[in-house]
């Protein structure tokens, strides 16, 4: 090709891509300018929810991706405890996003240090629980998971007067209580009583049990707000799924229209409504019904208008009730609350769904040149997926009614980006949780931890992605998928025992829960060097055969011939 | 006789620790004058709170989360700025009574970092301390009244060089009133600064007792 035909080519794709590009704000994402102005929370966690009767195996499921990306991942197992009459129960401010360099000392330790000075009557008998940066699970197979809603500016509280923030909440419902409607009232009626808000806004809670599943929001009340007031220090709302429903919560409140004389599947605050109509954010004479996610977190936009960074709310939807069709320009506020989904989830599919990248979508994050050569989902951020790199933990909470609960309650936990990590079991009633799980923070790299185990790897994922991924999955068909199958045999090995001896039942688990964590921390770390050899220098070695492919890296011709329009765009040719 | 006298000794002895005590925590509430630009020393979340204090105690303010001497050399209106990405402006002043232009004579900011905050905006630690002394150099060169809350708590504060460390040494020093909650001053260095300083200094116990001290200050 002589310089001419280069040069007019050249010109020819550049008027192409600047008629593409002058059109794309108009057709799909309005103003590329939405893209960075929404709060950060909406980077926050997604919450997925499963009623009874919509899960394979009826049982009720709930997730917390924990996408932070600068907090603690450190967990806790917490006793059952008896409690002397006059005992208190001491309440301490704790940020869910803080973290202190280990030289310091635990969070789990250190937060105890920020004193509220309110003192509460303790109750005769705390539960048992495993906690991150919430409660997850009680032996009474109470499980919760949160995402952040936040809410409408003038409501926050940021001082220090209210005595709870959303994680003490989850902690307190934990030691306390044994059903999803128990302990939304009990977090309620402390947050009314003693305030809400201080390191926390708007906050959402999947709160479920063996029976049923709700969604539990809750707001502070604006920073003038005082005990003495003898008004509430919080507003609150919640809402069952269904039980032949599944829902979803991904940064943005779910809860509309509400019926409160219906009370198996709403309950609030009593000043629900007449709060909002003192503060402005609701008429009632608009001669509209009063919707609590409208009034009191209003969120703008589709997942198209803010090109997928509120496509989550949409692609859950897109995944479990594709036979709903709806349109990604749906406003997010106009959503169903819940929905049937096409066919009843395992716990298996709830984990692929935190896995997901809107594959395929009008979102797919690998489309055109945005994934690069190797097909890397993480190169190129605009839509905010169900998997986010941010992410510390995922838990998949799991109450299963038909056996006890110390064996009944599941978390499954995996660390880090879920498409590199591993999900594993911790039930209900083990008496503690892997040493690696205790401890590590994101600036030190500690190969005692668990945590950076899954981060070895996914680093060296993300070399080759899309080869590597296949090593990955190899490995969590071994670890993960073997553990989902055979669950059932631990629990009727478990069962068994625990119906001679408690003690020897849970025993049982611990043995196996913790014995299965340390084996899949260890493959991890090891399944991380593997990769290192394999993918090092891109030459995909064989350390059986002792060779390495020399055809590879493969690069795809589209890339290629990619690069030849970028330099013919960008790098003219000099002569 | 003797047992009387050693009973007023003891009052004596008790009220002087009580004001001892007491007396740099609660000094007489200095006077300021109208019309006020609040802002951020950190752009936490806490400046909202201030607003909200301002509005419930009746008193208008222009507000913006990081202005720049452009914006206070512009006075009220904030030159018509319009909130933006990153970028928050909103004009509640009776303009009646102080017309677009007129110069601020108080500047309230909310000290307390906050790393989602800066980060929303596009500064860093480094370029937020670099503005808020550009606009205190403004202000005493101007004979514009700095007043600085600190309602965040143990949450805005931290070790020895930490943000919030960092944005309370670029704004309180040059203070002219200093009002804070007793869970901020819990070690006492809101008091030692004022004292250094000489700056008269509020502790108060709920953010809403910020609404009679505004109503005071701007009598």
């Amino acid at each position: 090709m002589n310089s001419k035909k280069l040069f007019i080519g050249s010109i020819m794709t550049l008027a192409v891509l600047i008629l593409v590009f002058s059109l794309l704000p108009r057709t799909r994402q309005g103003t590329t300018e939405n893209l960075f102005v929404d709060d950060l929370s909406q980077d926050a966690c997604t919450v997925i929810m499963v009623a009874k009767n919509a899960s394979v195996d009826g049982s009720t499921i709930a997730t917390h991706t924990c996408d932070c990306g600068v907090c603690d991942w450190t967990w806790r197992h917490v006793d059952a405890a008896d409690h002397k009459p006059g005992e208190m129960r001491k309440i301490y401010h704790i940020n869910q996003y803080k973290t202190w360099p280990p030289q310091e000392g635990l969070k789990w330790d250190l937060y105890q240090n920020d004193f509220t000075g309110l003192e509460i009557p303790e109750v005769p008998h705390t539960y048992a629980y495993h906690h991150g940066m919430f409660g997850y699970m009680n032996e009474q197979q109470l499980g919760i998971g949160e995402s952040t809603i936040g809410c409408v500016k003038k409501l926050y509280n940021n001082t220090p007067t209210p005595a709870f923030d959303i994680t003490m909440l989850t902690l307190i419902a934990m030691e306390r209580c044994r059903t999803a409607r128990e302990a939304i009232q009990l977090m309620g009626s402390l947050a009314e009583k003693y305030g809400y808000g201080y390191n926390d806004g708007g906050e959402m809670l999947a709160v479920h049990d063996p029976n049923e599943i709700w969604v539990f929001e809750i707001m502070p009340v604006g920073p003038l707000w005082t005990p003495k007031s003898g008004k509430p220090g919080a507003v609150w709302c919640a809402e069952r799924v269904p039980d032949d429903h599944v829902s979803v919560c991904p940064n943005e409140s779910r809860i509309g229209e509400i019926d409160l004389k219906n009370k198996d599947y709403h309950m609030a605050s009593a000043h629900v409504v007449s709060f909002a109509v003192e503060n402005g954010l609701y008429d009632p004479k608009s001669g509209k019904s009063f919707s609590w996610k409208r009034a009191y977190s209003p969120a703008e936009g589709s997942a198209t208008s803010t090109q997928g960074r509120r496509g989550r709310l949409w692609r859950f939807f897109n995944i479990v009730a594709s036979s709903l069709n709806i349109n990604p320009d749906t406003p997010d506020m106009d959503y169903p609350f819940s929905a049937k989904p096409d066919k009843k989830i395992s716990v298996q599919d709830v984990m692929n769904m935190t896995r997901d990248r809107a594959q395929g979508t009008l979102f797919d994050r690998v489309k055109g040149l945005r994934g690069g050569p190797f097909g890397n989902p993480n190169y190129y951020g605009t839509t905010r997926t169900i998997s986010s790199p941010t992410v510390e933990y995922t838990t998949i909470t799991q109450c299963r009614g038909w056996l006890p609960g110390p064996i009944g309650g599941i978390t499954w936990l995996s660390f880090g980006l879920q498409d590199t990590s591993c999900y594993m079991p911790l039930y209900a009633g083990i008496t503690d949780v892997p040493a690696s799980f205790k401890i590590g923070d994101h600036w030190v790299l500690n190969r005692d931890s668990a945590r950076w185990a899954f981060d070895y790897v996914d680093f060296h994922t993300q070399v080759a992605y899309n080869a590597a991924i296949e090593d990955v999955k190899k490995a969590q068909a071994e670890w993960e998928a073997k553990a989902v199958a055979g669950i059932g045999e631990i629990d009727k090995q478990a069962l068994e025992l625990y119906n001679k001896s408690k003690t020897e039942g849970i025993a049982y688990l611990d043995g196996y829960c913790l014995t299965n964590a340390d084996n899949v921390v260890k493959a991890w770390w090891k399944l991380g060097d593997d990769l290192l050899v394999r993918y090092n220098k891109l030459s995909y070695y064989d350390t059986e055969k002792r060779t390495r492919e020399r055809n590879k890296p493969a690069y795809p011709d589209w890339w290629k011939k990619a690069i030849k329009v970028y330099d013919a765009i960008l790098e003219p040719e000099e002569k | 006789m003797k047992a009387f006298r050693n009973f007023l000794a003891v009052i004596s002895f008790l009220l002087l620790i009580l004001f001892s005590s007491s007396v740099p925590a609660q000094a007489a509430v200095p006077k300021a004058k109208l019309p006020i630009l609040t802002t951020s020393a950190g752009q936490s979340n806490d400046v909202t709170t201030v607003n909200i204090v301002l509005e419930e105690a009746g008193l208008g303010y222009d507000y913006c989360d990081v202005p720049d001497i452009d914006m206070l050399k512009a006075g009220v209106g904030l030159a018509d700025k319009e909130s933006g990405p990153g970028f928050h402006a909103e004009v509640n002043t009776d303009l009646a009574k102080y017309p677009k232009g007129t110069p601020y004579q108080t500047v309230i900011f909310a000290v307390g970092a906050s790393l989602k905050g800066m980060g929303a905006s596009g500064l860093t630690i480094e370029t937020e301390e670099a503005r808020l002394k550009r606009i205190i150099d403004y202000c005493k060169q101007n004979k514009i009244c700095i007043m600085a809350v600190h309602v965040g708590g143990t949450a805005l504060r931290g070790a020895p060089g930490s943000d919030n460390e960092r944005m309370i040494d670029a704004v309180m020093p040059f203070a002219d009133y200093i009002i804070v909650t007793k869970d901020s001053n819990k070690d006492g260095r809101f008091t030692t600064i004022a004292k250094s300083k000489n700056i008269p200094l509020t502790e108060i116990d709920f953010a809403l007792d910020l609404v009679g001290i505004m109503k005071q200050v701007f009598q």
